[in-house]
């Protein structure tokens, strides 16, 4: 594994040099302050303007924990069976999002929803399609961990296990206490735990940064011909009152959820698009009410979180159950209609969103907001060697 | 370990019934014993439990642990005294106790090899007639970070992470065959057929009003209160007996899209008569007499 040899050791090059320094971080340390030293000494590497992340106070950024949760992302162990990895479901050249419509677990259950792009989810509030609960990457990785219903990666009741396969690998022997150097003085169990295993999960999906599509070029960087004159047209439509997709596809990351360090107060946005209406009273499938599941407001029936759009040209199947096959599809026969359903119980959804107005597409139209969308892909991100598979033998 | 957890429980017994104990200060030990049972059976991994339920089914059992909480004294003036628990950095925490009936052998091994039988601490010397305690996780203790809680809020197996705590009861059973033909009016394909059953309970429909705060409340706590207004904690122990709760299920079957059997989830028909012998309300349904716990 060269690649990861060299980042940690350039990452402990960086720090480690200077005997002062080292006396510093002793003092830091001491003084319990060194959270607050790591947080500002990572580098996320944004372009300029773009803010910070917000990151929990808990768990700072670090190389090291990037390294670690990198190592893990991409680790079958972590399924009960050997099968499964997070990075089975999160593909990098898919903008690590899934190009099957839903994912199967390791009994081969079937999952509920197509698994979502992780591209910039550092500023996402809430995660998943539609709990509300789920505030923090580290929590959210027990559900494909631990999770019962439906079963993925199968690991319920077998963190010892788990542990111990960590433990005895000289890979993690290296790697854990790097990240955690505190947990590791204090022993084992502190070190090979569902806290540190979450946190640095957590770290890794938080280094997924993406922001170098030709649209950023374009828009941000001054770069006028990033872009193609089809794209431009397709941009402005899609900022338009008439397709009125800006407003919740709005933002540095084309969603309504959105937290950062200049915005600190999230904001948070579940719509009901009019995907499903079963009996003219918009009531969704089984197993598929969004947010209605966790509040039980029969006004949140149907209303998903707002995906954010990066890379949306290679993350397909798209919506919630992964039911719409391509991006064509997605506009001429779901939004440019008010919702796929909009008609299906002879009128609208009461619960659609009153943002879902339908329109039509002149001759060409279609082409150039395909062309916008497409210009949100991030190539370098995709392909970017930091993110992929550390354990692939070159 | 089984054998050093029977040997821990005889030493605390004896300690317990040791009167000099408690004449230093003005406390007593306090053990309520629980037994599980499957239709009056005694509980034991790797054994197969007949007829089960409304198909009567013949089951073997996967799992079967609960947590217990805010367990009470009851005084003979009426004064209900909070049983301190006594924390053993496994599975007492606070006023919050994990039950774990299975030994992680056979079919339950997805569990761990120390069992757990019953809760242990003390109380104020006094005269007590009765027991009173809650099958659940206090709501307090029920919405905090799983990953940095302590034992025994640390066990995967009982986290509910996708409503957010933990799962109160837990029981899975694997079906070893079904001596009843399907009720009369059902095509044996009319539902799904279920290849086992699980009972998962835990608080539902918890969001809070600002939907990136803990919730502040569930609509749907679905934590179970127990009383026993004479429990005579030397002779007598709580039975925990899912049969009783399974009996009017049909544990061949499962409705499609819903979980399998009964985890609490609004809007699943196998919940329906598992949520009534809780004694709990379900989905607008009142709640009937629960029928998991009785007292020997």
């Amino acid at each position: 594994m060269p690649a990861t040899h060299s980042t940690v050791a350039a990452a402990r090059r960086r720090r480690a040099n200077p005997a002062a320094t080292v006396l510093a971080c002793l003092l830091m340390l001491a003084l319990g302050v060194l959270p607050v030293i790591a947080r500002s000494s990572y580098d996320w590497g944004l372009p300029q303007g773009m803010p910070e992340p917000v990151v929990p106070p808990d768990n700072p950024m670090s190389d090291e924990k990037v390294q670690l949760g990198r190592h893990l992302f991409y680790d079958r162990r972590l399924s009960r069976d050997g099968s499964i990895a997070c990075a089975s479901c999160h593909q990098q050249e898919r903008a690590f999002a899934d190009p099957r419509r839903l994912p199967s677990g390791v009994d081969g259950q079937p999952g509920e929803r197509n698994a979502m792009s992780l591209a910039n989810v550092a500023y996402l509030p809430v995660l998943t399609w539609s709990n509300p609960m789920i505030t923090s990457l580290e929590v959210q990785a027990l559900i494909p961990l631990f999770g019962e219903h439906p079963v993925e990666m199968g690991m319920s009741g077998r963190e010892q296990q788990l542990f111990e396969g960590l433990r005895t690998d000289p890979v993690y022997q290296r790697l854990f206490p790097l990240a955690f150097p505190e947990e590791a003085r204090a022993g084992d169990a502190r070190l090979y735990s569902l806290a540190s295993l979450t946190r640095a999960l957590a770290s890794f999906q938080r280094s997924l940064i993406s922001f170098d599509s030709p649209y950023d070029r374009y828009r941000y960087r001054g770069q006028s011909d990033a872009i193609s004159v089809s794209a431009r047209r397709g941009e402005a439509l899609f900022f338009s009152e008439r397709t009125e997709c800006y407003h919740c596809h709005g933002g540095f990351n084309f969603t309504d959820n959105l937290v950062h360090r200049r915005q600190p107060l999230a904001e948070t946005g579940f719509h009901n698009t009019g995907l499903y209406d079963l009996d003219a009273r918009g009531t969704y499938p089984a197993g598929q009410t969004g947010l209605a599941a966790f509040t039980g407001a029969r006004s949140d029936m149907g209303r998903f979180r707002t995906p954010s759009l990066r890379n949306v040209s290679v993350t397909a199947p798209y919506m919630h159950d992964g039911s719409i096959a391509d991006l064509r599809a997605v506009i001429r026969e779901h939004y440019a209609k008010a919702g796929r359903s909009a008609n299906s119980a002879g009128r609208p959804s009461p619960l659609r969103s009153e943002l879902m107005v339908g329109f039509e597409l002149e001759a060409g139209e279609l082409d150039d907001l395909i062309a916008f969308l497409s210009a949100l892909t991030d190539e370098r991100f995709l392909n970017d060697p930091r993110h992929a598979d550390p354990w692939k033998k070159p | 370990m089984k054998t050093f957890n029977r040997l821990c429980a005889a030493l605390w017994l004896a300690c317990a019934s040791w009167p000099a104990s408690v004449h230093a200060n003005e406390t007593q030990t306090v053990e309520i014993r629980f037994t599980a049972e499957i239709n009056g059976q005694p509980f034991a991994c790797g054994r197969q439990y007949g007829p089960v339920g409304a198909s009567a089914s013949t089951i073997l059992p996967t799992d079967y642990r609960m947590f217990v909480s805010e367990a009470q004294l009851i005084a003979r003036d009426g004064r209900r005294v909070p049983i301190h628990l006594t924390e053993d950095k496994l599975f007492q925490f606070e006023n919050i106790a994990l039950l774990d009936f299975e030994d992680g052998s056979g079919p339950c091994r997805n569990g761990t090899p120390a069992v757990n039988t019953s809760i242990r601490g003390h109380v104020p010397k006094g005269d007590y007639l009765g027991l009173s305690f809650v099958i659940g996780v206090p709501f307090a203790r029920n919405h905090g970070d799983p990953t940095l809680a302590p034992a025994p809020l640390s066990s995967t197996a009982m986290f509910w992470t996708w409503q957010g705590g933990y799962k109160f009861i837990r029981f899975d059973t694997g079906l070893a065959g079904s001596d009843a033909k399907p009720a009369a009016g059902h095509a044996p394909d009319a539902g799904h057929a279920a290849t086992g059953f699980s009972i998962h309970l835990g608080s539902t429909r918890c969001a809070s009003a600002a939907r990136t705060q803990a919730p502040s409340a569930c609509l749907d706590g679905n934590r179970m209160a127990i009383q026993f207004d004479q429990f005579d904690v030397a002779r007598h122990q709580v039975v925990v007996d899912v049969g009783a709760v399974l009996a009017e299920s049909d544990l061949t079957r499962n409705t499609p899209k819903t979980s399998p059997g009964c985890m609490s989830f609004p809007g699943d028909p196998e919940c329906i008569p598992v949520m009534r012998r809780l004694g709990l309300a379900y989905d607008g349904a009142p709640p009937g007499e629960q029928r998991l716990i009785t007292r020997r």
